[in-house]
C-alpha cells in the first residue's frame, strides 16, 4: 500500500553563506544576550564575571529582546553583529 | 529549494488499520487517537480541493520545511477529514505561517497554548461546522477533525513534538483540536470576520494561539453592566501569559449574554473599551518575584494595576454557543497575533 509521508517537506532556500571571523576572547567585544526569561540575567552575570578573572570587562554588554516569547528584533541582531565579534546567549526559565 | 531527504510516496507493504496505527505511532506521527489511513488515491481527494490555490507557503518553523499540499492532505486524511473540509485547513495553516502569529514561539514555548481555530461565513453552513450548542466541544466531525488536522500538520510538519520541540509543561486538551464556528444567526452586532474588514458573504478562518475556554458564568446579573462585571472578573486573571506578554484575547459571548447586552444598548465598542477598563489587575494579586520579573522585562504597572493587553484592541469579541447563561475568556499565548484568512 503506498501512503503520502505526512512529515514530507521541501527544504527552504538556503540563506547567504557567512565567512566567521577567529575571535580574541581575551580583547574582543563580547555581546550578553538574554532571552528576557527569568534568571536568564543572573545566568549572563555569572559568565561577566567569570570573564573578568582574566580579562577587562569594560567592553562586554548586557542585550536583552523586549519579549520573552518573540524572537529578537532584526535591528537588535544586526546592532549586536555590527558591534560584537561574539555573542553568548542565555536561555534562562 | 530542494527535496529534503525522506520519501513523499511511502510504500507501507499490506496492513491493517490496527497495523498501520501502529506504525504511524512508532514514526511519531500520532496524537495519540486513532489514525486514518493517507492512502494516494485519499490524498488525491483532498488535493482536488485546492486546485487553483497556487499561492506558497512560507518554510514551517520550527522544522523550517516549506509544506506540500500532499503533505498537508494527509494529515487531514489521518485526522478524519472529509474532503472538503481540506481549503478551511490550508487557510488555517496560512493564517499560523502569518509572521507575527509567531508559531515557532507558540509551539516551542512551556506555555499551554494551543491554535484556536474560528469559522466564519456561509461554509459553516455547508460544512455543518458546529457553532452553537456545546461548539467547543465534541460531537460535530468538521469541529473534531479540522482543528485535529491542524494540530497533527504542527505536529508532523513543523516538527513540534511534545518534549522535544513542544515543550508545554503541561499542555492542553485543546492540543487535540480547537475548532468552532461563529454564531453569526444569534450575533446582534457585527460577526467578527466583518469586523477585520471581511464581506459577510466571505468564509474565513481565524487563528489564535491560546488556552482552552475558561468559563464565564452569569445567571444572576439582568443587565449587561452586570455581565460585564462578572467577564472582567474572569479575564483579570494574574495567572495568564497576557499579564506580562500583553497579547489578544478572545470574549467569546454566549447568545443569552449577547442579547442582554444588546438590549442594554451596548455595542462591541463600548463592551470592548468598558471590559479594558474594568478588566485591570491589581497589583496586591500578584506577587512581588511576578512583579519584579514584569518590571525587568518593561511591564511596569499602570499605578496599581496591570492590564492584560497592549489596548483595548486586544480584546476580540464575538458570539457562539447555544442557549443558557454562560459565555468564554480565552487568553493567548501573548506574544501572537489573531491571524485571519479568507478561504479560497
Amino acid at each position: 500500500m503506498l501512503i503520502v509521508n505526512p512529515t514530507f517537506g521541501l527544504a527552504a532556500a538556503a540563506g547567504p553563506t557567512v565567512a566567521l571571523k577567529p575571535i580574541n576572547w581575551a580583547t574582543d567585544a563580547i555581546a550578553l544576550m538574554s532571552n528576557s526569561k527569568p534568571n536568564a540575567r543572573e545566568l549572563l552575570e555569572g559568565m561577566k564575571a567569570k570573564l573578568g578573572a582574566f580579562r577587562n570587562v569594560d567592553n562586554i554588554e548586557f542585550h536583552a529582546k523586549n519579549s520573552a516569547s518573540q524572537a529578537a528584533p532584526k535591528e537588535l541582531i544586526q546592532a549586536v553583529a555590527g558591534r560584537y565579534r561574539a555573542a553568548l546567549l542565555a536561555l534562562g526559565d | 529549494m530542494t527535496d529534503i531527504a525522506e520519501q513523499e510516496v511511502i510504500d507501507i507493504g499490506d496492513m491493517d488499520v490496527e497495523t498501520f496505527n501502529e506504525y504511524a505511532t512508532e514514526q511519531g506521527w500520532s496524537d495519540g487517537m486513532p489514525l486514518f489511513v493517507p492512502t494516494e488515491a485519499k490524498v488525491a481527494k483532498f488535493v482536488d480541493t485546492v486546485r487553483g490555490d497556487n499561492r506558497p507557503y512560507s518554510p514551517v518553523p520550527p522544522r523550517q520545511i516549506v509544506p506540500t499540499i500532499q503533505a498537508m492532505a494527509a494529515n487531514a486524511v489521518m485526522a478524519g477529514c472529509k474532503p472538503e473540509y481540506f481549503p478551511v485547513v490550508t487557510a488555517a495553516m496560512r493564517s499560523v505561517l502569518e509572521p507575527d502569529f509567531n508559531l515557532h514561539g507558540t509551539l516551542a514555548t512551556t506555555h499551554s497554548c494551543a491554535p484556536m481555530v474560528m469559522i466564519s461565513g456561509p461554509i459553516r453552513k455547508e460544512l455543518n461546522v458546529n457553532c452553537s450548542s456545546n461548539c467547543f466541544g465534541q460531537g460535530w466531525q468538521a469541529n473534531a477533525t479540522i482543528g485535529r488536522a491542524l494540530g497533527l500538520m504542527l505536529l508532523n510538519i513543523a516538527g513540534a513534538k511534545p518534549g522535544e520541540m513542544d515543550r508545554s509543561t503541561q499542555g492542553n486538551p485543546a492540543k487535540f483540536t480547537f475548532c468552532f464556528g461563529e454564531n453569526e444567526e444569534e450575533n446582534p452586532w457585527t460577526p467578527y470576520h466583518v469586523q477585520r474588514g471581511f464581506k459577510p458573504t466571505d468564509n474565513v478562518v481565524t487563528v489564535m494561539s491560546g488556552e482552552g475556554p475558561h468559563n464565564l458564568n452569569d445567571h444572576g446579573s439582568t443587565t449587561g453592566d452586570g455581565l460585564l462585571t462578572t467577564f472582567a472578573g474572569g479575564m483579570a486573571t494574574p495567572g495568564a501569559n497576557t499579564v506580562y506578554g500583553k497579547g489578544p484575547s478572545f470574549i467569546i459571548i454566549g447568545p443569552e449574554h449577547a442579547a442582554t447586552l444588546k438590549r442594554d444598548g451596548f455595542t462591541i465598542e463600548t463592551i470592548r473599551e468598558e471590559l479594558w477598563q474594568r478588566s485591570r489587575i491589581h497589583i496586591s494579586r500578584v506577587s512581588k518575584g511576578n512583579l519584579d520579573t514584569y518590571a525587568s522585562t518593561g511591564h511596569e504597572p499602570e499605578g496599581d494595576y496591570l492590564r492584560i493587553g497592549r489596548s483595548p484592541q486586544d480584546l476580540h469579541i464575538t458570539v457562539a454557543g447555544g442557549p443558557g447563561k454562560h459565555s468564554a475568556f480565552i487568553p493567548s499565548f501573548g506574544g501572537t497575533m489573531v491571524a485571519c484568512t479568507r478561504i479560497q
